[in-house]
């Protein structure tokens, strides 16, 4: 008995903390990926180098001494003018022809190369590792927990509390949803949908910037990073639900889980291939994964 | 009645007019500038550029195979590296555990492909759209991952140390170590294929593949088996893919996980893209192109993404069918001039 509660104590516990970090995370990542998707039906692919230009966004700045709770403003507002301009000079180009799944597909994942370089090209091709703005840590019923991680939990989480008010709670909110239901319905009625499209999207945009900032002092900075986490947040759109809010959240809380519990059990470096595993699991049995499109919800 | 269902909606220009259209004429002439290259290769004895010439070939075949699936039969997929990458695998394996022949390399990396192409079909075809896209993608990165975790298949190493091999041709026989050769057999299996997909889209199964493109819903209608079909399109560029990764070991001597990446299936997108979308010759000339880009690019910088990347998305948002779909019309007309012009100066 003491020894079940040693081991729920002292190894899942911490594992599960671990993992609910990096979800919460993930889920930051997600939502901007599945809102993009449920209103414009655009797989941004180029979405793992706007976290990764966040995070080397938030260094700059760090390093003409803007102080880390500023960042967490003005790394966001910055992303958005670049989120705008890619809506109405890339996405607009291509998005009303008929193979506009594909072609968005291809343009993202094209101005994703070139952000990648760029970013090589400006910052070098080395690994930075910004301060750990909070320091220290805590101990909870036992387990030392690092100051910093708890505030990713709990600032995260608030900030997925704060995006599901916006989206269905605000009067903005409603007009994005009604946007991704019928797009000619909304626009006769008199919302801006081109502008809602533009805000959307750079609004996706910020939030990955905005996961950048947030996981740069846990994950280290350097060009390719978004490259490994956005495989993280296909799969949870995916299984979640390509558009879905909900499944996003519950996905990614869910997956993260499976892979830090996973990882216990079986040799980390397999814990990837299970959760990618999972996903083609749910495409072939449930295409549309487990909850439904934004307009639809 | 097939035909009616073609010109019911917009199609990509139907290549099928006369045993010798636009197309197969820039078919020709690619083969035409390779074998001069290859003469003026080897007689300045320039190794180097003719591997980088075979491998340019051996891409443009994994760039084949996306363009039968996303050009012929409007099936993007995302992973492509990994019917390229167990080939070049399989026939690794082969060529330094196995025998060191050509042929056994190669049937046991396009009975791989198929296996694996049929397993991976049965599962990509449950869905469409964008969703086909992702699960491609998730596949081959299940796969990547099992491989690069695997240390009997040389984890993050790869396989090294492949042996260079004799390739026989009945009477004929060569050394894979020696470039010219080497290239010129790429370049005959290469345009061999090409012809052979060529034909391929041409015929019946060709024209099933163009209406399942432009409707699926109404193929059944008409009697044909849709499903079916796409199974066939996806286990053929398997083994296309899978052919042409076989013969990646032999041009290098060794294979690395990285051929099973993302980045390898992308590049092969690119390629398709650039060099012109269900035109097949397309991919092979962008697969070219792009490598003498990059070569040139990376003489003078490192960051040869920010170009290819910009040259791609101008080529998404400009040039819908790529280099030769944008050449094709121009080469067409002056066909049509000239027959014109024939008829005229005819007694």
């Amino acid at each position: 008995m003491a020894e079940t509660i040693d081991y729920l104590q002292f190894i899942l516990a911490p594992q599960a903390l671990n993992g609910l970090s990096l979800g919460v995370a993930v889920v930051l990542m997600a939502l901007g990926l599945t809102i993009i998707f449920g209103l414009l039906d655009v797989i941004n692919m180029a979405h793992g180098e706007f976290y990764a230009m966040g995070a080397f966004l938030a260094l700059s700045l760090a390093g003409l001494g803007v102080g880390f709770w500023a960042l967490l403003v003005l790394v966001p507002l910055l992303m958005i003018p670049i989120g705008w301009a890619a809506e109405r000079w890339l996405i607009q180009r291509v998005f009303h022809s008929r193979d506009r799944h594909i072609l968005t597909l291809l343009l993202t994942f094209g101005l994703g190369m070139i952000l990648e370089d760029v970013l090589k090209l400006a910052y070098g091709p080395n690994t930075m590792r910004p301060e750990t703005p909070i320091a220290g840590g805590t101990e909870i019923l036992g387990m030392f927990l690092p100051n910093y991680r708890l505030f990713l939990i709990g600032f995260g989480l608030a900030l997925i509390a704060a995006v599901w008010v916006v989206v269905f709670r605000t009067r903005l909110g409603a007009m994005v949803r009604a946007a991704a239901f019928d797009k000619d319905m909304a626009s006769s009625l008199g919302v801006p949908v081109r502008r809602v499209y533009a805000g959307t999207f750079a609004f996706g945009v910020a939030l990955a910037g905005l996961s950048g900032v947030l996981l740069a002092p846990i994950y280290s900075v350097f060009p390719t990073m978004g490259r490994d986490f956005i495989l993280m947040a296909f799969t949870v759109v995916i299984v979640g639900g390509m558009g879905s809010i909900q499944g996003a959240v519950v996905a990614g809380l869910l997956l993260t889980q499976v892979q830090a519990i996973s990882s216990l059990y079986i040799s980390p470096v397999w814990s990837d291939p299970l959760v990618f595993g999972i996903m083609v699991l749910v495409l072939m049995v449930r295409p549309r994964g487990l909850f439904g499109r934004l307009g639809n919800a | 009645m097939r035909e009616a269902v073609m010109t019911a909606v917009s199609l990509p220009r139907s290549p099928s007019r006369g045993p010798l259209n636009a197309t197969h004429w820039l078919a020709l002439l690619f083969l035409a500038v390779a074998l001069v290259f290859a003469a003026v290769a080897w007689t300045t004895g320039n190794g180097f550029y003719l591997r980088l010439a075979t491998e340019a070939l051996i891409f443009a075949g994994l760039a084949m195979s996306v363009d039968l699936l996303l050009g012929y039969t409007g099936l993007l997929s995302l992973g492509q590296a990994l019917y390229f990458g167990l080939g070049a695998y399989v026939s690794a394996l082969v060529l330094r555990d196995g025998a060191p022949s050509f042929w056994l390399a190669t049937g046991a990396a396009l009975a791989a492909g198929a296996l694996a192409g049929l397993v991976g079909g049965v599962i990509a075809n449950r869905v469409k759209g964008v969703y086909f896209a992702l699960i491609t993608f998730g596949l081959a990165q299940v796969v990547a991952k099992a491989v690069y975790n695997t240390r009997e298949l040389g984890a993050s190493d790869g396989i090294i140390g492949i042996p260079q091999i004799r390739v026989t041709l009945g009477p004929l026989a060569l050394d894979t170590a020696d470039p010219l050769s080497f290239f010129l057999f790429v370049l005959g299996l290469t345009m061999a294929v090409y012809a052979g997909l060529a034909y391929l889209m041409d015929a019946p199964f060709g024209r099933t593949l163009a209406a399942i493109r432009a409707n699926e819903k109404r193929v059944p209608f008409l009697g044909f088996n849709a499903w079916g079909h796409k199974l066939a399109v996806y286990v053929l560029a398997a083994c296309v893919a899978a052919l042409s990764g076989a013969l990646y070991p032999m041009l290098r001597g060794f294979v690395s996980p990285e051929l099973l990446f993302f980045h390898t299936s992308g590049n092969a997108v690119v390629t398709v893209i650039v060099g012109g979308v269900g035109t097949l010759i397309g991919p092979i000339a962008g697969s070219v192109l792009l490598t003498a880009l990059r070569s040139v690019v990376g003489s003078w910088t490192e960051h040869h993404l920010i170009v290819v990347g910009v040259i791609f998305m101008l080529s998404v948002i400009f040039l819908r069918k790529g280099l030769v779909g944008a050449l094709l019309p121009w080469l067409e007309r002056r066909a049509a001039a000239r027959a014109r012009h024939g008829r005229r100066s005819a007694p």
